[in-house]
Formats: C-alpha cells, sequence, structure tokens
C-alpha cells in the first residue's frame, strides 16, 4: 500500500518539476501577486472604514460628538457597550479601530479645565489605520477651534492593538495563502482528474490493485507538498522583500492542511461535472475566480458593500483566510479555532460529497 | 494438452435498452491469441473490460484462471494485464519511467529493462512519452500491460490509428509475447491483423460473435469456395456469367467458385463470347469475404460500410 502511494506521489512530483507553467503558478505567481498588490494597496484608501466605538460617558456631548463623526460619511460606527472588556472584545472580534470617550467628556467640554484625552486603538497592519485616525483628528480639530480658538484641547492619542510594527503585507499574506492552496487544489486536482481519466490511465490504474483510496492519498499528499512550496515562497518574499514576521503555528498548519482537503475535494466534484480537460479547466477558474475577490484575499471584507459581506459567508475560503490571518497575524487564537472548525464542517460535507459522486472504477 | 484460461457462459450486458454484449459464450485456451474482430460499437471493448473487472455484466457466468469473477477479481486483478483502448501513458514521464510507475501498483514486477527490450525500445527509454510517434506509443503500453508479468494480456485495439509500417512493430510485439507463452487476446476491426495474427478468432457484430474458429476454420465455414477474379472483364464478362453470381467491382468481376465445373464454365463463357480481359486469378477467399456474406458489409477505418 505505501509503495503504491509513493509511486503516485513521486510520479507527480516528476511531472510537476517538468511542467514549466506548473512551477511557474505555484512559485512565480504568488510572488508577482505579493510584490504588485503589496505596492498598490501599502498606501491603503478605501472609502469607508469600520470604527468600533465604546461611550464610557454616554452624555449628550459624547452622542453629539459621535454624531459628527458619523456625518463625516466616512466613518462605519458600530457602537460597544460601556460594560465591555476592551481588550478581550479586540482580540476575539480581530478590530481593526477602536474609539474610546473616556468618562467625564461631557463634564471636562463644559468645564473647559482639564485637556480630553480619546484613546483610539489601531491595528498598524490594517490599510484602514491611518485614513481613520485621519478623519476622527479632523473631526476633533473642528472641536477645538470652537472651544478653544484653535488651542489642541481635546486629544487623540494612538496606541497600536499589536505592539509589533505591522504593515499592510502582513494583513495580504495569508490571504495569499489562502489563495494559492484554493488554487493549486483546485486546479490541479481538476487538471489530473480529467487528464487521466481521458487518456485512459484511470482505466489503466482500475485493473491494477490500486485502490480509490490509494489514489486520493498519494494525489492529496502531493498537493500538500505543492502547497507547502507555495506556502514557503510567499513567506520567504515576504521576509526578504517586506521585512515581515508571521508565525506558523499548530492552528495555522491544520488550517492549511485541511483547506487542503476541501479545495482537492471541490476539484473532484468539478471533474466529475465536466469531462473535458479544457472545458474543466475553464469550470476550475469560474469557481476559483469570484472566491479569489469575494473571500477578502486581497482588501478586507468590510470594504465590500453589504450584499457582497453576506455571499462571502458562503465562500470557504472566507473562513480560511480569516483563520489563517487570525492564527498569524493577530495571534486570536480562539478566533483561528472558530474559523478552522467551520472550514472543518464545510470539509466533511464536501469531501463526503466526492467520495460519493466520484471513484474512477465506475463505467 | 490445451486449457481454457478464460470461460465464458452467457454473457449479457446491457446499457439501459441497449444490449451492447448479446448472450456471449467462449472458451479462452492458454497461449493462444484470441481476436475479437468488428467494427466500432460491436462490443469488442464492453466484452474484455467485463473481464477486465472494470465493467459489470448484467447476466452471465465467468470464469478466469480458475477464479470466478464474481468473487475472485482481486486475484484476476494480479495476473492480468491490460492495455485500454486509446490508451496514454504520462506525458512527461519517460518511457522507462512510465513502466515504473505501472509497475509499481503491483507486488510481483516485471524487471522493468527486460520490458523495454522486450517492445524493442532500448534507444528511447529515456525519451519523454509525449515525444514518441504513435507506434512507439503503443509499444510502451504493451510492455506496461506486461509490467506484473501477467498470464493473461488484454489488448483492446493496440493498432488503430498505426501506419502499416507501425502496425507490423506491433504485430512482432505481439508474436513475442506469444512465445513467451501468454494468452493474449486482442480487438482489432483490422481484418488482416486478426488473420495473421490469431490462432483463433471471434467475428463480433452488434454484440454478437456471428464467428468463431481459427482464421482458416472461419474461412472455410463461411467464405464459401475460391473466388475467380477476372481482372479488366467489364460489364460484358458480368452479363455473359450473371448467373453464376457475378459481381462488378471497378472494372474486375468476382465470382464464387461452387464446383469444380465452375472454373471450366467461366472461361468457356468468356471465350464463347469473345470477351477480352487481362487475367484470371484465383484465391481463397478472406475474413473481409467472410464478413461481407455474414453481414453484408466491409468495415473500413473501423466503420460499416455497404
Ligand atoms: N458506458 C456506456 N454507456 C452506454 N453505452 C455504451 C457504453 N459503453 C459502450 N456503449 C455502447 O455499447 C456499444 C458497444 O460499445 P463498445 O463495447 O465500446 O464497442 P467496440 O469496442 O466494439 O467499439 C456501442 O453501441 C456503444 O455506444
Ligand atoms: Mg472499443
Amino acid at each position: 500500500m505505501t509503495k503504491r502511494i509513493t509511486t503516485i506521489f513521486t510520479g507527480l512530483a516528476r511531472q510537476f518539476f517538468r511542467s514549466p507553467g506548473s512551477v511557474f503558478w505555484t512559485v512565480a505567481f504568488p510572488v508577482i501577486l505579493i510584490l504588485i498588490f503589496g505596492a498598490i494597496f501599502d498606501s491603503g484608501g478605501f472609502s469607508s472604514y469600520d470604527l468600533y466605538l465604546q461611550d464610557l460617558d454616554g452624555s449628550d456631548s459624547s452622542r453629539d460628538f459621535i454624531q459628527k463623526l458619523r456625518d463625516t460619511e466616512v466613518l462605519n460606527i458600530h457602537t460597544v457597550p460601556a460594560d465591555e472588556d476592551i481588550d478581550s472584545f479586540i482580540t476575539s472580534r480581530s478590530i481593526e479601530n477602536m474609539l474610546i470617550i473616556p468618562a467625564g467628556f461631557e463634564k471636562d467640554l463644559q468645564s473647559h479645565t482639564a485637556g480630553i484625552n480619546l484613546s483610539l486603538r489601531q491595528d498598524g497592519t490594517s490599510g484602514t489605520s491611518m485614513a481613520v485616525f485621519t478623519t476622527i483628528n479632523a473631526v476633533v480639530q473642528g472641536y477645538n477651534l470652537k472651544l478653544a480658538g484653535g488651542e489642541n484641547y481635546i486629544l487623540v492619542t494612538q496606541h497600536d492593538i499589536i505592539s509589533e510594527d505591522l504593515s499592510y503585507i502582513d494583513f495580504f499574506l495569508p490571504g495569499i495563502i489562502g489563495l494559492m492552496i484554493m488554487m493549486i487544489a483546485v486546479q490541479s486536482t481538476v487538471g489530473y482528474q480529467t487528464r487521466f481519466r481521458n487518456h485512459g490511465i484511470f482505466r489503466k490504474l482500475a485493473t491494477t490493485p490500486l485502490t480509490n483510496a490509494e489514489w486520493l492519498i498519494g494525489m492529496m499528499l502531493w498537493m500538500l507538498v505543492m502547497v507547502g512550496i507555495s506556502v514557503a515562497t510567499v513567506m520567504i518574499t515576504g521576509i526578504l522583500v517586506f521585512n515581515v514576521t508571521m508565525s506558523l503555528d499548530v492552528t495555522s498548519l491544520m488550517i492549511i492542511i485541511i483547506s487542503t482537503g476541501l479545495f482537492t475535494a471541490i476539484g473532484i466534484i468539478i471533474s466529475q461535472f465536466v469531462k473535458d480537460e479544457e472545458v474543466a479547466g475553464t469550470a476550475a477558474g469560474a469557481v476559483t475566480f469570484p472566491m479569489m475577490f469575494l473571500a477578502g484575499s486581497f482588501f478586507p471584507l468590510e470594504s465590500m458593500p453589504g450584499y457582497l459581506q453576506s455571499f462571502a459567508k458562503v465562500l470557504p475560503l472566507t473562513y480560511v483566510n480569516n483563520g489563517l490571518r487570525d492564527a498569524m497575524i493577530y495571534g486570536n487564537t480562539v478566533g483561528a479555532l472558530d474559523n478552522m472548525l467551520i472550514i472543518i464542517v464545510i470539509a466533511l460535507v464536501v469531501i463526503i460529497t466526492a467520495v460519493a459522486i466520484s471513484g474512477w472504477k465506475k463505467e | 494438452m490445451e486449457r481454457n484460461v478464460i470461460t465464458i457462459r452467457g454473457l449479457t450486458k446491457k446499457y439501459g435498452n441497449l444490449v451492447a454484449v448479446n448472450n456471449v459464450d467462449l472458451e479462452i485456451r492458454a497461449g493462444e491469441v484470441f481476436s475479437i474482430l468488428g467494427p466500432n460499437g460491436a462490443g469488442k471493448t464492453t466484452t474484455v473490460e467485463i473481464l477486465e473487472c472494470i465493467r459489470k455484466a448484467t447476466s452471465g457466468e465467468i470464469e478466469i484462471l480458475g477464479h470466478d469473477l464474481m468473487t475472485g477479481s482481486k486475484e484476476i486483478r494480479r495476473q492480468i494485464g491490460v492495455l485500454p483502448q486509446e490508451f496514454n501513458a504520462f506525458d512527461l514521464l519517460t518511457v522507462r519511467e512510465n513502466i515504473k510507475f505501472f509497475a509499481g501498483m503491483y507486488d510481483r514486477r516485471a524487471d522493468v529493462d527486460e520490458l523495454i527490450s522486450l517492445v524493442d525500445l532500448e534507444d528511447k527509454r529515456d525519451v519523454c512519452f509525449k515525444n514518441l510517434s504513435g507506434g512507439l506509443k503503443q509499444r510502451v503500453g504493451i510492455a506496461i500491460s506486461m509490467v506484473n508479468d501477467p498470464r493473461i494480456v488484454f489488448l483492446d485495439e493496440p493498432t488503430t490509428g498505426l501506419d502499416p509500417g507501425a502496425r507490423r512493430e506491433v504485430w512482432e510485439v505481439i508474436r513475442g509475447l506469444r512465445a513467451k507463452g501468454r494468452t493474449i487476446i486482442l480487438t482489432t476491426h483490422y481484418m488482416e491483423e486478426a488473420e495473421v495474427l490469431s490462432d483463433r478468432l471471434a467475428i463480433m457484430n452488434n454484440g454478437k460473435f456471428i464467428a468463431l474458429g481459427s482464421p482458416s476454420e472461419v474461412i472455410e465455414d463461411h467464405g464459401g469456395g475460391q473466388i475467380c477474379t477476372i481482372l479488366g472483364g467489364g460489364l460484358a464478362a458480368m452479363h455473359s456469367l450473371k448467373d453464376m453470381g457475378a459481381e462488378l467491382k471497378d472494372n474486375d468481376v468476382m465470382i464464387q467458385i461452387r464446383d469444380k465445373d465452375d472454373l471450366v464454365r467461366i472461361v468457356t463463357s468468356l471465350d464463347h463470347n469473345d470477351i477480352s480481359y487481362d487475367e484470371i486469378i484465383l484465391r481463397r477467399p478472406s475474413l473481409e469475404d467472410v464478413f461481407l456474406k455474414l453481414t453484408g458489409h466491409t468495415i473500413e477505418g473501423g466503420e460499416l460500410i455497404d
């Protein structure tokens, strides 16, 4: 059994390294993506940003201030109850921008005696942080002008949510890893399944002692190696070019392995419905392309219209991206495990479906 | 003593309403080359793929190498070798790597280099499969069908689409397998191939075996007497010999000889009517004549034509 699996594994590996196209898509493509998107998005620039806000004062003045922030039409304000513990709230929800209005805001505002300190906690990795800070500051400056003739009476102090010095590229890299897992697993599986079926190779293998399970295991193992090559490429590029620090912990490794299985199964399902090799490649593209843009690989889901955000909730890649970000960047283990659970459930459903409808021993 | 390696009783395969194989009985003997000859759609592939344990029969009993097909498929798989129809090995693996790959599926393996020399591909062993010509590809396929040192080898249309030269080279390889004592089951739509390669053959049409035996037996049983061809006889010869069943093909006239006197009658009639011709040829009927006689058709490029 192991002999047959290693035979399949080495056979696929040899073919991979002899096919310049495959090597390009696995290694060069993610590097190009990182360089291009890294350059474009590092400057930030979205039309609307999410701001979480905790109002510890709860006065007319603080409500008035919040309304002024809303009036900018740049900020999407979500209020957080005053009794919520901010630190755990931020980590558990992977919050990027959080503003805290201190108790006594109204009193200090009217008495003009003490300076007011608004605390803005931000995720420096997010492309949105600069814009959010600037917007809040603009509103605050308006207050200062009215109150004290231009004196900095209210102050916004910024605190990084994450202590390390991170940039947008750190947010982006896990997205590329998720994307590569999907592309490699779906495209290669569809390619193998249709090509080997049309070339009579499956028919030949069906006459040997090889079982369907052995074939799938051999193919999956090779798929994991391809994914591994791609993940390594992404990380090395990130480290060398953008000087990022990212960690591959057990959770992120698990997410990578499970999602490889999930997308392999999706590939098997596609190839079951489309028999022609070229048409199947197009079908695989039709499934992976929208997911690549709608599942938050390149930019935060919050920057998309609401209906697209709801749509993203049914895409498996969304949870892969979120899980990898939680695990690799935010250090949010709870969030990563939540996403992993969702991925496991989706993977089980898809894999069972794939096994049920496939099998190269069928006529 | 000849021993049967395959026994088939009442094999039927239906695809919905279509009866692809219709109540076939057959015995295949150890060490023989057995051909199933028929046009596209006759049911050849369906028949052999049932024997290869990759399709299920609708009904019938099959025994291969002493194992019942229903219960012994695992053991049967180990002892048979298969070249599927239109098989293409891995494009990006070399000849040697491809053979090794398929050998890796079995516990008992033949020596890879011996197989390469068996199909005469020593100088191509490190060439990628995709860079081989059609004939060489089929020879790799035959080597792959031998990787487990099988007792029975199934070759499904191994020469279809090859030019005559390449086809003859494949024939040589098949003869080599036979010399090594393998039982070979071959499907083809080339009459000549079945005639020169087979110890025995079955002619298959519409899911049925319509003739069975050694090539000479089949021809004797179904071909009738010798065929007399009057080259360049034309319409005139055809008319004068019409009552003997003469047929015109191009400018030649063909008559099947039924008894000894027929030949004398033909020559006399031509002489009497002062009909000119180039030459008179007598030949044994071929499988093509048998097929024409049994079905009213000939096969060209695998397709039935009138
Ligand atoms: N999987 C299938 N489903 C339905 N019909 C089939 C299938 N395979 C073959 N047939 C039909 O069965 C008949 C015999 O096919 P086949 O065994 O491939 O013939 P041959 O090999 O002699 O060309 C044909 O009419 C073909 O269309
Ligand atoms: Mg066929």
